[in-house]
């Protein structure tokens, strides 16, 4: 405590120096502990959120153009049928990925947390995180050679005797791309909500009378629910704000949020106060998602203290 | 917070160097080893070399005060237009210059910068279709030849992820120029190009390479300089600069108003105007030179090559994009939009 | 082997129909043997404790009976029905776990009417014997609770009544009342007894403490390293006990290792290798051949003297601790042949005895138990 809770404080004494005079006072600990991520936290998400919020404000403002006033026309705009239609299409791709994920991850997860050799259990979970660990440019652009007409996935329908697929540049191609991209981390969600899970529920659910069945929907389900929200939560943040997944396997009618807020800052409209309206809505969102996990993980924490 | 609103407004400070580095941003395949390692010996300086791969990011990036180690820029033609009203480039010292009287006499006064006050043209090519001969069924000579073959080609075409290149291609095909500000005639190229674009597989910039030599894709509408690159790497792909005319392009050499090291911009860009010096990179990277001097000592292959250097009949019938207004930037953007969300 | 064993336990008074049977049942986990070849029968209304040291395979045993295990070898029967392909979930017993294993995502009610949801009864048959469970095991007033608002012991009733609503015809109990503090321990260990006579359903209580084992229970198998060392009524198990381990683990006793060395007509004569002399009530289960032996004598069949007494064993030692404790004084007495027995006196308002005080330690030779030395035992089967 005898640190200074600020690491560019510029007098070199003054954390010992405020400790001193001011030890006694309760405050100062919480102080001390809060202050860097603090400060942190108001440096590089509180203005930058407020300086995107004051932009969005000013109908028009563009790059290089005086300002007018404030006022709600960027957000009036975001009202507009093609804008909405991209919204939608962009919430459209984050559940249907979302659910994706769950469907594919929760029976691996299941398998990984329950039925795996225990000795091979942090070798499988590592191989199923490893993709994370090359860059989402990379794995998005494998499908193309996947998904693509003459790819891998028509040269084995083809073997098969099935009529070639068009996959690439459609919608199905990004949910694919998309649920690629963030099933490792909904299977690792899921992993550690499954371990945690108290297979004597199972036992007693089994002694009462309940098949395999009646027992995943009554008790692993709900017992896990927290971290099934968690994880889908996790995705659909991520794939609501995804951007190269769509842009590379989306074809000709995949706009979405995040493309069309890039090109009013890189685009030749260099719309300023459009994009920050349009962020605006998108961080509300994910803050929305956000504060839907906290409260599902509030809960388990408070069933995990009671146990 | 009252004060960021001016600063989008306010041109960054003018940053001051080390005299012996010249820091230069430009497009990938601009510049290689050998050009840079003749500069630096004959001049002793040395060069880094930033790659930016849109105007909008090298804009954006000037403009935040991100590029203030830049003395070199190689802003497109429009861009130039933009960057000088936005304070962010230099007047041109043209006693300081040698060889300027070298280009050739399109690029002596462009539009985009009259009298070449603030640029000096480096580079140039055209927008045009790149085409697999095995998938497509002929071949195109004409924008016009995407809407009369679309259930042929349908879903094996890609256009260029940009909305002024590729709205301006309904513009031309129902026209009008590129250049137009009319609401009614944008709304036309917006009905124009919606009829093509359930054919549309994707709007791409990059990325259309493996799938248009896998024959996957029949045609990519591509700036001349990635195409012609293309067609040399593969012999059934050929690339056409349609008939009744297209969009064309020039990149420039600018000096930024924060330039750390204008004395060695100077000499970079005195360098690059130098006949012999030129003629060796256009030999090396296959780019439309802007250098008439530099032009006349090409082999004949390269000078005659009509789609690095198309004749002067398709140039006339072309046109460079340039900026435009407000307003009419804006219903471009809704009605790419609408093209991209259709 | 059999014969080893000195039977003297008489048959259970229970006598009725068998509602669970274990076959030579085996249990090994990657090859470590957890049972090894139970051959049990527990009748229908009986309570029935398996007590043992923990290891020593008695929650394996019901773990096998309630189908959460399968045996390696051998076959499990309720009610004369083999177990051997019927999964837990149809089988008709009912668990309460040691971890009381409540589902905290549901309320009191629900975790007790989950089995009769399950079973798909109607919903007024539902509520009714939920609130008759709840009242049984008086937690009227919880049925709207999360499991974890409740204290030990109300989780302990939940549980309980959450099995006893399905009216099984096994109750299991896996370790109950081990969580729960001493006190509350024993007010449980009088409601399951009160529950058992209500009910008259077959409880198998699996337990470690003697004390609650010995209370509550018609029959006790006492377990050894995955094995039964005795079946017997608590007094069986307590007065007759069979082996050295049973004596030892069921109260306090004074093991002396020896040999038996021959019959003095009504006695047997057993001699330490310190030289100390013990002489036994003859039995006629007990081969009067020579053959080593344990002589169990409990603490509280020893009695004290400062003069010579008359009795059938008699030695000679020294006071070498005493403890207080209220009902009883605890002393040691240091032979002078070296061995130290305990003992346990009752407290009739004597004055205690000082320590290294020479005494005489005293007891007739039917206060004796003779266990054979040869261990393990097999069990030869515990029923009639």
């Amino acid at each position: 405590m005898a640190e200074s809770p600020l690491p560019s404080s510029p007098a070199p004494d003054w954390g010992s120096h405020l400790a001193q005079t001011l030890a006694p006072q309760r405050w100062l600990g919480p102080v001390a502990m809060l202050g860097p991520s603090g400060l942190w936290l108001f440096l590089l998400l509180v203005i930058p959120t407020l300086l995107i919020l004051e932009i969005s404000l000013v109908p028009g403002l563009r790059l290089g153009q005086p300002a007018g006033g404030y006022g709600l026309g960027n957000y009036l705009q975001i009202l507009e049928p093609v804008y909405l239609r991209v919204m939608g299409r962009s919430l459209a791709f984050a559940l249907g990925s979302t659910l994706l994920c769950l469907g594919l991850g929760f029976p691996v997860a299941y398998w990984l947390a329950l039925m795996s050799p225990k000795p091979w259990r942090n070798l499988l979970v590592v191989a199923f995180i490893l993709p994370l660990w090359t860059s989402s440019l990379l794995r998005a652009y494998a499908w193309t050679t996947i998904l693509r007409p003459s790819g891998v996935l028509n040269t084995l329908f083809g073997v098969l005797g099935l009529p070639s697929q068009t996959w690439l540049n459609t919608p199905t191609a990004v949910l694919i791309g998309l649920a690629y991209s963030f099933l490792p981390y909904m299977v690792l969600i899921l992993y550690a909500s499954l371990e945690k899970l108290d297979t004597r529920l199972l036992e007693a659910a089994a002694d009462l009378g309940a098949n395999p069945q009646q027992r995943f929907w009554k008790i692993t389900v709900p017992q896990t629910l927290p971290g099934i929200a968690a994880g889908c939560l996790l995705v659909f943040i991520a794939a609501l704000g995804d951007f190269v997944v769509p842009t590379l396997l989306g074809g000709a009618s995949s706009m979405n949020i995040s493309r069309l807020i890039y090109n009013q800052f890189l685009g030749p409209t260099r719309a300023w106060g459009f994009g920050s309206a349009l962020s605006m809505v998108l961080i509300l969102a994910v803050s929305l998602a956000i504060a839907l996990l906290l409260k599902y993980g509030d809960r388990s924490t408070v069933t995990e203290t009671s146990q | 917070m009252a004060n960021c609103r001016q600063n989008l407004t306010r041109p960054p400070v003018t940053g001051s160097g080390d005299p012996n580095t010249l820091h230069i941003y430009t497009w990938a395949n601009y510049s290689d080893d050998g050009l840079i390692a003749a500069f630096t010996e004959r001049t002793g300086i040395r060069v880094v070399v930033d790659i930016f791969d849109s105007n909008e990011i090298m804009q954006t990036k000037m403009r935040a005060g991100g590029g203030a180690a830049y003395s070199i820029l190689y802003p497109s033609d429009y861009v130039v237009s933009e960057m000088v009203g936005d304070g962010l480039l230099s007047a041109i010292d043209h006693s300081r210059l040698v060889g300027l009287e070298n280009l050739k006499k399109q690029w002596q006064n462009p539009t985009y910068d009259p009298g070449n006050a603030h640029s000096v043209p480096f580079n140039w090519g055209t927008t045009g279709l790149l085409y697999n001969r095995d998938v497509t069924p002929g071949s195109p000579e004409d924008w016009i030849f995407l809407w009369d073959n679309q259930d042929a080609l349908s879903r094996r075409i890609t256009l260029l992820d940009d909305m002024r290149e590729t709205l301006g291609v309904a513009l031309k095909v129902l026209g009008y120029s590129y250049n137009t500000t009319d609401p009614a005639q944008i709304e036309a190229a917006y009905g124009k190009l919606r009829e093509l674009q359930p054919h549309i597989a994707a709007f791409k910039t990059t990325g259309f390479e493996n799938e248009i030599l896998a024959g996957d894709l029949s045609i990519s509408m591509a700036y001349s300089s990635d195409a012609i690159a293309l067609t040399l790497e593969d012999e059934r792909l050929d690339y056409v600069i349609p008939a009744s005319g297209t969009s064309l392009w020039t990149d420039t050499l600018a000096i930024p108003t924060s330039a750390p090291n204008v004395d060695a911009a100077y000499q970079w860009i005195n360098f690059l105007l130098e006949p012999e010096v030129a003629k060796a990179a256009v030999e090396r990277l296959l780019f439309a030179t802007a250098n008439q001097a530099a032009f006349d000592l090409l082999p004949d292959e390269i000078r005659n090559n009509d789609q690095l250097y198309p004749p002067d009949e398709v140039l006339d019938r072309s046109e460079g994009i340039q900026s435009i207004d407000t307003a009419s930037n804006d219903l471009f953007d809704r009605f790419w939009t609408e093209i991209t969300s259709a | 082997m059999a014969q080893t064993v000195y039977s003297t336990t008489p048959a259970p008074a229970t006598e009725g129909s068998v509602d669970v049977e274990l076959r030579g049942v085996v249990k090994h986990f990657d090859d470590e043997p957890a049972v090894q070849g139970l051959d049990l029968r527990i009748y229908q209304g009986e309570f029935f404790s398996i007590l043992g040291p923990s290891g020593c395979g008695k929650t394996t045993t019901l773990r096998l009976i309630a189908g959460f295990e399968t045996p390696t070898e051998g076959e499990v029967l309720i009610q004369g029905v083999n177990m051997g392909r019927i999964p837990a979930h149809r089988r008709p017993v009912n668990t309460v776990f040691q971890s009381y294993a409540l589902f905290d995502h549901m309320t009191v009610r629900d975790n007790i009417a989950f089995g009769l949801k399950i079973k798909r009864l109607p919903a007024n048959q539902v509520r009714e014997r939920v609130l008759d469970a709840l009242r049984l095991v008086r937690m009227e007033g919880f049925a709207d609770r999360m499991p974890n608002q409740l204290s030990g012991g109300q989780k302990q009733r939940v549980a309980l009544a959450r099995a006893l609503v399905n009216r099984p015809a096994v109750m299991l109990l896996d370790e109950p009342l081990g969580a729960l503090d001493l006190k509350l321990r024993k007010q449980m260990q009088v409601e399951l007894s009160t529950l058992h006579r209500q009910l008259g359903i077959t409880f198998i209580l699996v337990t470690h403490d003697q004390e609650e084992a010995l209370s509550l229970s018609d029959r006790i198998a006492v377990m050894n390293a995955g094995r039964i060392d005795q079946i017997g009524t608590p007094s069986d198990i307590y007065d007759r006990p069979t082996t050295p381990f049973v004596a030892d683990f069921i109260g306090d006793t004074n093991l002396l290792h020896g040999h038996l060395e021959g019959s003095d007509g009504t006695v047997l004569r057993v001699v330490t290798p310190s030289g100390l002399k013990v002489l036994v009530q003859q039995h006629p289960e007990i081969p009067p051949e020579p053959h080593p032996v344990v002589v169990s004598v409990r603490p509280e069949k020893i009695r004290l003297s400062a003069d010579f007494p008359t009795a059938d064993n008699c030695y000679h030692g020294q006071i070498s601790h005493v403890m207080y404790l209220g009902t009883h004084i605890h002393c040691g007495v240091r032979l002078s042949s070296g061995e130290t027995l305990t003992v346990l006196l009752a407290n009739r308002g004597q004055a205690l005895p000082d320590l290294d005080t020479p005494m005489y330690a005293y007891w007739a030779a039917e206060d004796v138990r003779l266990l054979s030395a040869e261990l393990p035992l097999p069990v030869s089967a515990g029923n009639p």
